[in-house]
């Protein structure tokens, strides 16, 4: 079909569509006729009036609707008037939608109707003719009469302008674009309205539809600068060292002590940790502290093991960059060590630790790590490495300006701390800086488990106190729940607090009584020697009485024995 | 086994225990001692007691001082009782 004279002199890519859809050979003979007789037959009309309909629902582009449309008119008419969805058809739509370069070109306009059938109808006749009839071919042909003025054929046109009117009255939406141009041919009649193109300019469109009207992404260029610059002050923040991004040199550096070199950057990245979010860091160390303490002087091992677990188990998502990856390498090295370190210490290094703890926490929360590093090195140091390293098990980005400062510690822990923790820590930290460096490359781009690149190193320190908290706040809700009077928030961070100093006597009580019944593993009896003391547990109230008021029936099933068929109970005792 | 039956038949537990975060705490604390099977349902029963006493007291408290809404004042006086009582 070298009809399609489409004299456009720039090679743009409707022009390019067109001569597709031109030279590609549609079913020709049959479309004829039937597009001829469809201009006829008043029927049309309703298919039409459907299209119509299916035109206006959908603006230019929205093909499954016009495809759903040209596959319901297909039913209606068997005939191939109408195209079924193929890709022609939406070239055409395509087409049909886009704009054209200019609106008063009647041959080249008529030209570029994207139905096959109409090209063929405008070999046979001039192209204005074409376009015309394939006015009732359109399956989803925007508006009916839309286009140019098209010098054209009479006898075309008044059959179009019979279907348009037709279609007008028929139409039963009359959405602005659509509409217009069906009204005008209406008015116009045999006037060249029909003519119009079937592609409506964009504009008018957008105008009375905009939600219709096809808009280019509005795309801002990353502003890089902003970027560099976000990343910076991030990275600042959550102590995401960078000894990649040139980041201002962290105030505040944290009593973190690492006897190793290595662990300088583990460090440097925790002062920053403490600076910018002291309080989270208060909970952050009090949790530190409490690993620290189970573990005992396990210290670098220990607590890269721990916050590596509690960070892998807890929140991969909120891992900045790729810490997930390289926390779950490490962690699993430094869980072996634990094994052993938890051996080699001593209960009475747990109790030094947890009163060195406790001092530290305080301290290093006011920021007066120097001082309290003085006063209790070790503590501090164990402390801080447990915190520098967990940091850096985050972040995995060696230091930055507390370096120096991390040096001074780490001798100190150098001296307190054994050899086995150090190995520990090198082999830990061995794989951290080279992680950290591909992490860091791909820090920008990769999500990762990280919901957004840049804000996943703020949630660092905030996995600290997380988990902790989170259960807590979850007990609090039940607080609130059972007074059932409107609460303050500062009563609710007060239960929180009572909370955790019940979990404290609660551990405590079991440990005792489990101790004085010889065991290592704590029981149900123990549980319910507790409850009784309590004055839950009465010879009243028994606990399975308590089991059954308060707790879901998937529990009580766990812990009540109960006896099932064949001779079974479950749980058994 | 009916047991099976039964829960899989309810998948979603109202009032979930955070047995994660129980066992977790009580390692944390206790990294020498073991937490039997279900022991940590019967903690989470014993907390849901507790606190369930606590709001009793800190309500009691907060319509002593004719307030309409509780403060931290309350449950501090709340806590400081119960803490008491549930010495074991």
């Amino acid at each position: 079909m070298a009809d399609s004279d489409i004299s456009d002199n720039e090679p743009t890519t409707r022009t390019l569509l067109r001569r597709v859809l031109d030279t590609e050979a549609p079913r020709t003979p049959r479309r004829r006729q039937s597009t001829r007789a469809g201009v006829q037959r008043t029927p049309l009309g309703t298919p039409f009036s459907m299209r119509l309909r299916s035109q206006t629902k959908t603006t230019a582009g929205r093909q499954p609707h016009r495809a759903r449309s040209i596959g319901r008119l297909a039913h209606i008419q068997t005939r191939g008037q109408l195209k079924e969805q193929t890709p022609r058809t939406l070239l055409e739509n395509i087409l049909l939608t886009a704009p054209e370069s200019s609106m008063v070109m009647p041959e080249s306009v008529v030209k570029p109707v994207p139905a096959p059938q109409v090209v063929q109808f405008s070999r046979r006749e001039s192209s204005p003719g074409s376009l015309e009839l394939q006015l009732p071919e359109l399956n989803a042909s925007t508006t009916l009469a839309p286009g140019r003025l098209t010098s054209g054929r009479r006898k075309k046109r008044l059959r179009l302008s019979e279907f348009q009117q037709g279609v007008d009255q028929g139409l039963p939406l009359s959405q602005g674009p659509v509409t217009e141009p069906p009204g005008n041919t209406g008015a116009s009649s045999l006037s060249s309205s029909l003519n119009l193109t079937f592609a409506t300019p964009l504009l008018p469109q957008s105008v009375q539809r905009p939600g219709l009207a096809r808009r280019p992404p509005t795309r801002r260029a990353v502003d890089v600068g902003i970027f560099l610059q976000d990343l910076q002050d991030t990275s600042v923040a959550t102590a995401l060292p960078g000894d990649r991004t040139p980041v201002a040199t962290l105030p505040t550096d944290t009593v973190l002590e690492d006897t190793q070199p290595f662990s300088q950057p583990l460090i440097g990245r925790s002062p920053s940790v403490h600076h910018s979010l002291p309080y989270p860091s208060l909970s952050a160390e009090r949790t530190v502290s409490r690993r620290t303490r189970s573990s005992g002087p396990g210290l670098q091992n220990n607590s890269p093991g721990k916050p590596a677990q509690f960070l892998a188990g807890k929140a991969e998502e909120v891992d900045a960059l790729a810490m997930g990856f390289p926390n779950t390498s490490s962690s699993t090295s430094g869980e072996d060590g634990l094994e052993p370190l938890l051996g080699g210490v001593g209960e009475e290094v747990e109790e030094r630790m947890e009163e060195s703890m406790s001092l530290s926490e305080v301290k290093e929360a006011a920021g007066a790590q120097a001082s309290a590093r003085a006063e209790e090195p070790e503590a501090h140091t164990e402390v801080a490495e447990a915190e520098g390293s967990w940091g850096a098990i985050e972040e995995k980005e060696p230091e930055g300006s507390s370096g120096d400062k991390d040096t001074e510690a780490r001798p100190e822990l150098a001296s307190s701390t054994p050899e086995f923790p150090r190995a520990r820590q090198l082999e830990f930290l061995e794989p951290a800086p080279p992680t950290s460096t591909a992490v860091l490359s791909s820090e920008p781009l990769e999500p990762l488990s990280a919901r957004l690149p840049t804000r996943v190193q703020t949630a660092g320190p905030r996995r600290r106190q997380d988990p902790y908290k989170m259960g807590l706040s979850h007990y609090a809700k039940l607080f609130s729940f059972y007074a059932k009077m409107p609460m303050e928030k500062k009563a609710l961070e007060m239960v929180e607090k009572c909370l955790d100093k019940y979990f404290q006597r609660l551990c405590d009580d079991l440990d005792v009584f489990a101790a004085h019944a010889g065991r290592k593993t704590v029981r149900l009896e123990d549980l319910e020697l507790l409850m009784r003391r309590q004055g839950l547990v009465t010879d009243r109230v028994s606990l399975h009485v308590l089991v059954e008021q308060h707790l879901p029936l998937e529990y009580r099933q766990l812990l009540i024995p109960c006896a099932f068929s064949g001779n079974t109970v479950f749980p058994a005792q | 086994m009916a047991v099976a039956a039964t829960i899989s038949q309810r998948k979603r537990i109202k009032r979930k225990a955070p047995r994660g975060f129980l066992r977790r705490v009580f390692k944390r604390r206790k990294p020498h001692l073991r937490l039997e099977a279900s022991c940590d349902l019967l903690v989470h029963l014993n907390c849901l007691l507790f606190i369930r006493r606590l709001a009793e007291e800190a309500r009691t408290d907060a319509c002593k001082n004719k307030c309409g809404i509780i403060k931290d004042q309350h449950v501090l006086a709340a806590a400081k009782v119960m803490l008491k009582k549930s010495r074991g």
